[in-house]
């Protein structure tokens, strides 16, 4: 996953719904474990305003 | 800066500031560790609370106030209003910035240690499960803090009680990624809270559209998790609606969120770890309100810790105690909405249409909650035991 962070408000909302802890953030921006993440795309999905996509 | 205390809130929201201003009352040291740089900000919420509730907690300045509320208006998807009875709802948009920079300072006053910036990224467990601390990030240097109590009050995230092995992950479909504005210039008939309901606005969902002062609204919109794509996030719900409604309106804030729409998480407590709020996933899962369940349930995390403090042969009765309170004041309640939720969130535009014509048939002053669900009812006849029970509270 990567995160574009000019759109990213860190709300959080990814965070609560990733089922592999594979995101948090820090004080300015969504930091993504690439190795627990399992491109799910459950956070992709969930953002509010699209922030998150899948590493080509 | 001191190492061990008798507890540790994470995040410093309504439930964590609550909590500690509870704790330091009862005369405990009280650590409380928030991510951002200042108290009450970003406002990531409608800000609308019934006042009787607030009033419950504490007493209220008329400084938190920016607008008085008193009915409730709800718009269908052809776009008629449905006005309720008057009166039916005493509220207030509060500004929660003021307000939770004055319950911080009071925290403080009592005796706890807020510290921002400080960025928790993991609990320190002891072997046996229970919490021995936390470790924090802190202008790029890990520190360690300890205590005796842990407080988990970092919101919907909720990572810390995760940590501790409790499963807060959750399904899209318990979830309500949202966009607010807060907007100037929006003249409002009505001191009243506006719910835009229908596939039509937000599928799964709703949008709003609270008064504040100076002419000015917070406007927002949520839809549920699993109509939220990455090609049509809310963001894009929420331009439509602007652009339908509120196409000249200048916009000074804009926040997101995920509103969480689950019940109540299980367990609350783990080991000496309380759980408060958002992170407890304690908002009605109906209507999204959650401010007083935060500051409740923090309330009753500060005495359940300070409790234990003063007597740890007890912790297990008092920690059951706290999740009996929270059951009790609205875990079952929640139940009966979230099912309640499952049922209006599926009706389709039409049936919204047709309900609220009905109801706009009905004289304005008999236009109660209880008289629109009854006509839910009378066109989804199997949610009538939720309907009973939700009102009924049985």
């Amino acid at each position: 996953m990567i995160v574009q962070n000019t759109l990213c408000d860190q709300c959080g909302t990814c965070i609560a719904v990733c089922p592999e802890d594979a995101l948090m953030l820090n004080e300015h921006a969504l930091i993504i474990d690439h190795d627990k993440c399992t491109e799910c795309m459950l956070c992709v999905n969930i953002c509010p305003v699209a922030a998150l996509e899948k590493k080509q | 800066m001191k190492k061990r205390w008798d507890i540790i809130v994470v995040g410093g929201g309504p439930g964590g500031i609550f909590a500690a201003l509870e704790a330091a009352k009862k005369g405990k040291s009280v650590l409380l560790l928030e991510r951002k740089r200042e108290m009450g900000v970003p406002v990531r919420c409608g800000e609308a609370v019934g006042e009787k509730d607030l009033r419950s907690y504490v007493d209220i300045d008329p400084r938190w106030i920016s607008a008085e509320i008193n009915s409730f208006i709800i718009v269908l998807p052809d776009g008629r209003e449905v006005k309720l009875k008057s009166n039916i709802y005493s509220g207030y948009i509060i500004n929660r910035d003021i307000f939770e920079y004055d319950m911080a300072a009071r925290a403080a006053e009592e005796g706890a240690v807020i510290r921002l910036k400080s960025n928790v990224q993991e609990l320190i467990l002891k072997e046996n499960g229970s919490v021995a601390g936390v470790r924090t990030m802190e202008a790029g240097e890990m520190r360690e803090y300890y205590a005796g109590i842990v407080i988990a009050a970092d919101g919907v995230e909720s990572r810390i009680a995760r940590q501790a092995g409790v499963g807060t992950a959750l399904k899209p479909e318990d979830i309500e990624p949202c966009v607010q504005i807060t907007a100037s210039n929006v003249r409002l008939p009505e001191k009243a809270l506006y719910l835009y309901v229908g596939f039509c606005y937000a599928p799964g969902g709703y949008a709003w559209v609270f008064p504040k002062a100076n002419h000015c609204a917070n406007i927002g919109l949520g839809i549920n998790g699993k109509y939220s794509r990455v090609s049509r996030p809310v963001s894009a719900y929420m331009e439509n609606f602007m652009q339908r409604f509120f196409p000249d309106a200048s916009v000074q804030r804009y926040v997101t969120g995920g509103v969480p729409v689950s019940t109540n998480l299980k367990p609350l407590t783990k080991k000496n770890l309380l759980i408060v709020g958002d992170a407890g996933r304690m908002v009605n899962p109906l209507n999204g309100g959650g401010i007083t369940h935060a500051i409740y349930s923090g309330i009753q995390a500060g005495k359940t810790a300070a409790g234990t403090c003063e007597a740890p042969g007890k912790a297990a009765k008092y920690f059951s105690q706290y999740e009996r309170n929270i059951q009790k004041k609205f875990g079952k309640n929640h139940e009966h909405q979230y099912r309640i939720k499952d049922v209006v969130y599926q009706l389709r535009d039409e049936d919204y249409n047709r309900i609220g014509a009905e109801v706009l048939n009905i004289d304005i002053r008999k236009r109660s909650f209880l008289t629109v669900f009854r006509h839910v009812v009378k066109h989804r006849p199997e949610f009538l035991g939720d309907v009973l029970r939700a009102f009924t509270g049985i």
